[in-house]
C-alpha cells in the first residue's frame, strides 16, 4: 500500500518547473502589455494601489524642496520679480501683435470651414518624479484620469514642447519626453519652412531629424516649430534648435542633430494642451481620389511661407 | 547545541517560521525605498532592495517566499517604475530560482561569501532586465547600468542583519514565552 508522505514533506512543484511556469506567464505577460496594450486595467488598479505609498516616498523631498523654498532670500526674490517684469514688457509687444494677428485668422477662418487648430487652453500640471526606469525618458505628473487627461495630449512649458502624455493613470500621467527614442513629433523650419520629423534619439538633450536631403537647407541655430498637420501638437511650438548640421557626399541625407527648445529635464511645471479633434477622414474612393487638394500640407507650408519674410 | 553548528537543513526544521508580518513589513519599506524619486545618476545606482528581501525570505523562509510572490513584487514594480509588464516579474522569478536552487550552498556560507552569491543572482536579474530591454529596441544605458546590482550586493549584509535579528528576535521571544 501506497502511503502519503506526511504533510510536512509537501514542497509542491520542483522549482525548474515553477520557473518555467513563471517565465511563460511573465513572456506571455509581456507580449499582452506590449502588442495588444491587453493589460491598461491591471497597470490603472495597480497604479492606483501604488499611488498612496508613492505619495509616501515622495513626502521628505517635497518637504525638502518647500523648506528651501521658504527660505529663500527675498534678494532672489527681488532679482527673479525684476526679471520677470522686464520679460512681460518685452513679451507685451509680441503679445498684441499676435492679437491682432490672431484675431485676423479667426476672422479667416470663420469665413471658410474648420475650426482653429491653435492652442487655446491647457492643464496645468506638477512633475512629480522622472520615471524610474534607465531605458526611458519620461516624467509623471500630477494630473490624470480624474482631470479629464487623455493620452496623447501635447505637452509644453514656457519654452517649448516637452513631449506626449502616454500613460493616464487615476491621479498621474506619464508623459514621454521629444528625446525619448523613436518619440516624433512633425514639425517645420520656421525659416523657409520646410517641413520634416524630429525623432527623438535616445539621448538626454539631443533629437535627430532624420531623412532631409543633403541639399536641404538648414543651418546651425534654425528653430523648428510643430507644422500641425499631424493634428496631435497644434502648430507653431517651438521644438528644438539646431545645433549641428553634417553633410556628406557620401550619404544621401544631411545628419542634422538638434537641441530640444524646452528645458527636457528640469522643470516643475508643464502644461498639458486637450487633443485636436480629428480630422474628418475622405469616406468614399472618389473622395480619396480628391484627397491631395484637401490634404492640410500645403496650408501649413502656406502659412510658413508668409511667416517667413516678416 | 547552537544554533549556528547545525546542518542548515536541520537549522530549518529546528526554527520557528518568521511572522508573515515582518515579511510583509520588510518588502513593503524595501519598496518605498524603490518608489522615492530616483533620477539621472541616482537612478542608475539605486540598490535594487526589494530583489534583496525576496532573496533573504527564500532563502530563510522557504516554504512562504518563492517565485509566485516574486512574480507579483515584479509587476509592482514594473507599474511604478513604467516598464513594459513583466519585466522586473521576470528578472525577479530567475533571480528567486537562483537562490532557491543554490539556497543550501548559500546558507553555509559567512556573509562575505554570501555577498558574493548574492550578487551573482542581482547582476543576472539587471542582465535579464537589461536583454529585454535590448530586444524590445532601447539603447544600452551604458555599464553604469551595473551599479545597481554592485550596490545592491553590498546592501545584502546590513539587510541580512536588520531582517536576521528581526526574525531571531521574534523567535527568543516566542521560546521565552
Amino acid at each position: 500500500m501506497i502511503r502519503e508522505p506526511p504533510p510536512f514533506f509537501h514542497r509542491g512543484p520542483s522549482p525548474l518547473a515553477r520557473l518555467t511556469f513563471f517565465t511563460l506567464a511573465a513572456i506571455a505577460v509581456m507580449i499582452a502589455d506590449h502588442r495588444f496594450h491587453a493589460l491598461e486595467t491591471v497597470r490603472l488598479s495597480l497604479s492606483v494601489l501604488a499611488h498612496p505609498v508613492q505619495e509616501i516616498a515622495a513626502l521628505p523631498s517635497a518637504a525638502i524642496v518647500r523648506f528651501t523654498d521658504y527660505f529663500t532670500s527675498q534678494d532672489r526674490l527681488l532679482r527673479e520679480n525684476r526679471a520677470l517684469q522686464a520679460k512681460v514688457l518685452e513679451q507685451a509687444a509680441t503679445a498684441q501683435e499676435a492679437k491682432l494677428l490672431r484675431a485676423e485668422q479667426e476672422h479667416l477662418i470663420a469665413m471658410g470651414p474648420g475650426k482653429s487648430r491653435y492652442a487655446d487652453n491647457g492643464v496645468i500640471a506638477e512633475v512629480l518624479y522622472t520615471a524610474r526606469n534607465p531605458f526611458t525618458r519620461k516624467i509623471v505628473v500630477n494630473q490624470g484620469l480624474t482631470q479629464g487627461i487623455k493620452a496623447g495630449m501635447p505637452v509644453i512649458d514656457g519654452t517649448g514642447v516637452v513631449g506626449q502624455v502616454t500613460a493616464v493613470g487615476t491621479f498621474t500621467s506619464e508623459v514621454t519626453l521629444v528625446t525619448e527614442k523613436g518619440q516624433s513629433v512633425p514639425v517645420m523650419l520656421v525659416r523657409n519652412g520646410l517641413r520634416a520629423v524630429a525623432v527623438g534619439s535616445g539621448k538626454d538633450g539631443a533629437i535627430d531629424v532624420p531623412f532631409m536631403p543633403a541639399s536641404a537647407d538648414v543651418q546651425d541655430g534654425d528653430l523648428f516649430v510643430t507644422s500641425g498637420i499631424d493634428g496631435t501638437y497644434p502648430p507653431g511650438l517651438v521644438v528644438a534648435k539646431v545645433a549641428s548640421v553634417e553633410k556628406n557626399a557620401a550619404y544621401m541625407f544631411a545628419r542634422i542633430v538638434a537641441r530640444p527648445a524646452a528645458a527636457v529635464d528640469s522643470y516643475r511645471y508643464v502644461m498639458l494642451l486637450p487633443l485636436a479633434p480629428a480630422p474628418p477622414r475622405p469616406e468614399t474612393r472618389d473622395e480619396e481620389a480628391r484627397k491631395p487638394a484637401r490634404a492640410p500640407g500645403p496650408k501649413v507650408r502656406r502659412e510658413g511661407g508668409a511667416g517667413a519674410p516678416r | 547545541m547552537r544554533p549556528a553548528d547545525l546542518t542548515p537543513v536541520a537549522r530549518d526544521v529546528m526554527k520557528l517560521p518568521a511572522s508573515v508580518g515582518l515579511m510583509f513589513v520588510s518588502l513593503a519599506a524595501a519598496y518605498v525605498v524603490a518608489v522615492l524619486p530616483w533620477s539621472g545618476a541616482w537612478l542608475l545606482a539605486r540598490p535594487d532592495f526589494v530583489l534583496l528581501v525576496l532573496i533573504f525570505w527564500t532563502l530563510n523562509e522557504p516554504r512562504s517566499v518563492g517565485q509566485g510572490i516574486a512574480f507579483a513584487v515584479g509587476l509592482l514594480m514594473d507599474v511604478s517604475d513604467s516598464m513594459l509588464l513583466g519585466q522586473h516579474a521576470f528578472a525577479y522569478v530567475v533571480a528567486v530560482y537562483g537562490a532557491q536552487v543554490l539556497r543550501v550552498r548559500i546558507m553555509s556560507f559567512h556573509l562575505p561569501e554570501q555577498t558574493l552569491h548574492v550578487l551573482g543572482l542581482t547582476v543576472t536579474a539587471s542582465c535579464v532586465m537589461l536583454m529585454l530591454n535590448l530586444l524590445l529596441g532601447a539603447d544600452f544605458p551604458g555599464f553604469a547600468y551595473f551599479i545597481s546590482p554592485v550596490l545592491t550586493a553590498f546592501a545584502w549584509a546590513p539587510v541580512n542583519w536588520v531582517l536576521y535579528s528581526g526574525a531571531v528576535r521574534r523567535r527568543r521571544r516566542e521560546a521565552a514565552s
